[in-house]
């Protein structure tokens, strides 16, 4: 077909999908179902006043499992693939060193990774927890090593400790969850009782899976983000 | 208790084989073992036809993720088990990276979750494991029309889940529950409501995509054919029946039964046409495969406990023999360094005996040779088609497949041939075991009378004389080779044929209800 | 009316992203469009069960108008996901494009055909 022809259908059929979805389906109609059941005893039953927090950790523990499988997935696969395949020499003119990326790494470093920490320790008190925390802490090293350069920042982290780390860290989370079957208990049920809610210290489980998260979501991102610039040969 | 321990189980032992690689390719024949043991302490409590739930967490339905454990589930679970035993031995010589081991116990961890699974995003957050896997498996190798088969494959699938999860929004903002059962509760008078009938069609397309239903899935045969003979063999033995597996979850809480039973039917006849006219020896399985799921569409659409019981029983034998042949024509491939099929290729005497015979159950099965797993299979579906041109349906795909394998022929010769690597040997062995042991072990799904009650001189009959049909249609055929239209397979076309598809299954589901 | 905006945005997105998914040849646009979709069926799960009043889940005690927590907890998973898929098809394009030293679609499709071939 040619490409004319390809872009008519295109635009019929995309358009005539688009249509149906709204006219069909009735947005301003009431909402099925009973009363929200997670609302109504949700804070006391989880101990997280982040009813969010409380669902994907603790009811559906299972369905965060498998997506933390397939985030490390990704970074393995990143790993393989990228690592095993030297790129030829590319014409890419190293950046400049800019004293501005320096100055500016220098002053965010710092709250960038606070605010990291903070919203994977209070994950479960106010919107947050272990993903964006570890999306945060592992951009806030991508501007580390804007500033002082890849090579720098990952000569800290060596590659196969950091490998195991985060790799040991995954069989902790699921030996986490899956421990209480040992204990007489249906899996993954929160092996601690839920505290005060409200308090720092309260949640059950739901700070450890966040930390436990929270580590691993950063060194992923980092593995990620390195291994793309090493493949290219520099930021 | 088990139900949670099969997929996290092996979810833990494929993160200790990364950190334990050397020892990766040990495990993994003691992890089939543990399998092999829970599975068989379920199956006494299934065996009754009852079911085994579990809702994680120990909340109820409504709040937490419900795990349900049946007959079917533990039939696929067995075919899971069947076909990585025979993989991991088919590889044994060859020595594979410890991340390849890894990859399989995780397509087994998420082949194992998605059987028990009863929870609509649970189901969702699956079936995207299962593009990873496949999609990494698939590109294992490095070669470039791997990767540009995969990345195909990767951006279809995307979009297919995509609507799906469309659909589920759409759904959870109507009924308020992503469980199944309580689905079905919910949704008991509301058939005829326009936004049930867009998120079944979304549903539906999302999962067809994966699932091998000839119009959405034209991935298929660029990446079963481009992938490894093993990753093949998984491929199209396992992976696809998962999608299926996930329709026959859905029909049995929204009514789907036209849209799967007309998609079916196109899925066998345009499969079957393909796979005649291929002489690729892989991308003609890959076709194969794809028309063979029309049979599963069209068993599922019918809604019988008859049908659906001739449907599944053929999803594991589709897989014990696709498998079988994935594996051969892998090992034919290596050999004879040849992809195509012709006289003299078939004629060396490179291509090892044990290959052969190999060859030649696999496409017994399939063909459907009493008493062979293929045959019982099709004979419980053809007693359970009443209406005539769904049954002249299933007998032309049925002469169509016949037909494609054939051109086999020269190839199935046991006169020629070497011997064959132990270990290839012994693989095959493991799938074309059951693949004999079917009729005696029939009461994987139906119990062992209906079966034989069922399975008469009738349908035998009809299976040979449409053997004996099919082999005489390729006599016929055998000089005139024709080339079928190729442009659908690219990415552009496949999207358009979707959403055009889309719409044809929209209007069929709202003029059914 | 908010809420049946952002639906309609998400709708509307959806269909720009197929759209761009089938008209340009270039990969890492494809990518981009796959994106836009993953993006948009996000929006749509969240907008559709958002409140004109309601308050983000964050129980301080009962009778607020909180808004349905589980799409919100639904989308966390889904856009980890995406991601992860999105990585990984961008690691695949990288490795296409230095194989045959460009991005369309077209002539890498031809090259692979040709290839095939030989």
């Amino acid at each position: 077909m040619k490409s004319t022809a390809i872009g008519i259908l295109a635009i019929l059929l995309v358009s005539a999908f688009c249509v149906l979805l709204l006219l069909t389906v009735d947005y301003h109609g009431a909402r099925g179902g009973t009363d929200n059941p997670y609302l109504a005893a949700g804070a006391s039953e989880t101990g997280a006043v982040n009813l969010v927090s409380g669902i994907y950790l603790n009811y559906r523990l299972y369905d965060s499992l498998f997506e933390l499988l397939i985030f490390s997935m990704a970074v393995l696969g990143v790993r393989f693939y990228l690592n095993a395949e030297k790129s030829t020499k590319p014409n890419v003119a190293r950046v400049a060193e800019s004293p501005v990326v320096r100055i500016a790494a220098d002053l965010l470093f710092g709250p960038i990774m606070l605010i990291g920490v903070y919203l994977i320790v209070f994950g479960h008190l106010s919107p947050g927890g272990g993903f964006s925390g570890g999306a945060v802490g592992g951009t806030g090293l991508l501007l580390c090593a804007a500033a002082l350069g890849a090579e720098v920042v990952a000569r800290r982290f060596h590659e196969q400790i950091i490998e195991q780390i985060e790799w040991g860290i995954l069989l902790l989370i699921i030996l986490f969850a899956v421990a209480p079957i040992f204990f007489d208990r249906l899996p993954l049920t929160d092996l601690l009782p839920s505290g005060r809610v409200g308090k720092l210290l309260s949640g059950g489980t739901i700070p450890i899976y966040n930390g436990l998260i929270g580590i691993k979501v950063f060194i992923g991102t980092w593995v990620v983000i390195y291994s793309f610039i090493r493949h290219r040969g520099e930021i | 208790m088990i139900i949670a321990l099969l997929p996290l189980g092996h979810f833990l032992i494929g993160v200790l084989s990364l950190l334990w690689q050397r020892g990766a390719r040990r495990i993994l024949p003691f992890a089939l073992l543990i399998d092999v043991a829970l599975i068989g302490s379920l199956w006494s409590r299934v065996a009754g036809g009852t079911s085994v739930s579990l809702v994680l967490g120990g909340w109820g339905r409504d709040l937490g993720i419900e795990l349900v454990a049946d007959k079917i589930s533990l039939g696929f679970s067995f075919l899971a088990l069947l076909l990585t035993l025979a993989v991991t031995v088919y590889l044994w010589r060859e020595r594979q990276r410890p991340y390849f081991y890894v990859l399989l116990h995780f397509l087994l961890a998420s082949v194992f979750a998605l059987v028990f699974a009863r929870d609509l995003f649970n189901i969702y957050v699956i079936i995207e494991i299962l593009t990873l896997v496949s999609f990494l498996l698939v590109g294992y190798e490095r070669k470039a029309r791997q990767i540009w088969a995969s990345l195909n494959y990767l951006i279809l699938a995307a979009l297919g889940m995509a609507m799906y999860l469309f659909g589920v929004g759409i759904i959870y903002y109507h009924t308020g529950t992503l469980n199944l059962t309580l689905l079905g509760e919910r949704i008991a008078g509301m058939q005829d409501q326009l936004w049930l009938i867009t998120a079944s069609t979304l549903l539906v397309v999302g999962v067809s995509i994966k699932a091998g239903v000839f119009v959405f899935s034209l991935w298929l045969p660029a990446a079963h054919a481009s992938a490894s003979p093993a990753v093949s063999a998984l491929l199209s033995g396992l992976v696809i029946k998962m999608g299926v597996v996930v329709l026959f979850r859905l029909s049995t809480v929204l009514d789907i039964s036209l849209p799967l039973i007309v998609l079916g039917g196109i899925t066998g006849v345009v499969g079957a046409v393909y796979t005649m006219f291929t002489y690729e020896l892989k991308r003609m399985l890959a076709f194969s495969t794809l028309s063979q799921v029309g049979y599963l569409l069209v068993g599922i659409g019918i809604g019988t406990p008859l049908a659906i019981a001739g449907s599944l029983t053929y999803g594991v034998a589709h897989g014990l023999s696709k498998g079988l042949l994935f594996l051969a024509a892998g090992q034919v491939v290596n050999t004879t360094g040849s992809a195509f099929i012709s006289e003299q290729v078939a004629r060396q005497e490179k291509i090892p005996r044990a290959t052969r015979i190999a060859l030649f159950v696999g496409t017994l099965s399939i063909i459907g040779l009493p008493p062979l797993v293929g045959f019982c299979a099709k004979g419980l579906l053809s007693a359970a088609t009443d209406s005539l041109p769904l049954h002249l349906l299933l007998v032309f795909v049925s002469l169509g497949t016949v037909v494609a394998f054939s051109k086999l022929t020269p190839l199935l010769n046991p006169r020629y041939g070497c011997s064959d690597e132990r270990a290839k040997a012994i693989s095959y062995g493991i799938l074309a075991l059951p693949i004999f042991a079917f009729l005696p072990a029939s009461f994987l799904f139906v119990s062992w009378i209906q079966v034989l009650s069922w399975l008469g001189p009738l349908q035998a009959g009809e299976s040979v004389a449409i053997i004996g049909a099919g082999f005489l249609v390729y006599l016929v055929l055998r000089g005139h080779p024709v080339r079928l239209p190729q442009r659908i397979f690219r990415l552009e076309e496949a999207i358009l044929l979707i959403l055009a598809v889309f719409f044809a299954t929209f209007f069929l589901l709202a003029g059914s209800v | 009316m908010d809420v049946a905006n952002g639906v309609t945005i998400a709708v509307i997105l959806f269909g720009v992203g197929i759209f761009a998914l089938i008209i340009r040849r270039d990969l890492v646009i494809k990518l981009l469009a796959l994106g836009l979709i993953d993006s948009s069926s996000v929006l749509f799960l969240v907008s559709l069960n958002a409140q004109d009043n309601g308050i983000a889940p964050i129980v301080h005690g009962p009778g607020a108008n909180y808004v349905d927590p589980l799409p919100q907890a639904l989308v966390i998973s889904a856009i980890v996901i995406n991601f992860a898929l999105l990585a990984l098809a961008l690691v695949f394009v990288m490795l296409l494009v230095e194989r045959y030293h460009t991005t369309d679609s077209l002539r890498i499709a031809q090259q692979v055909e040709r290839e095939k071939r030989s």
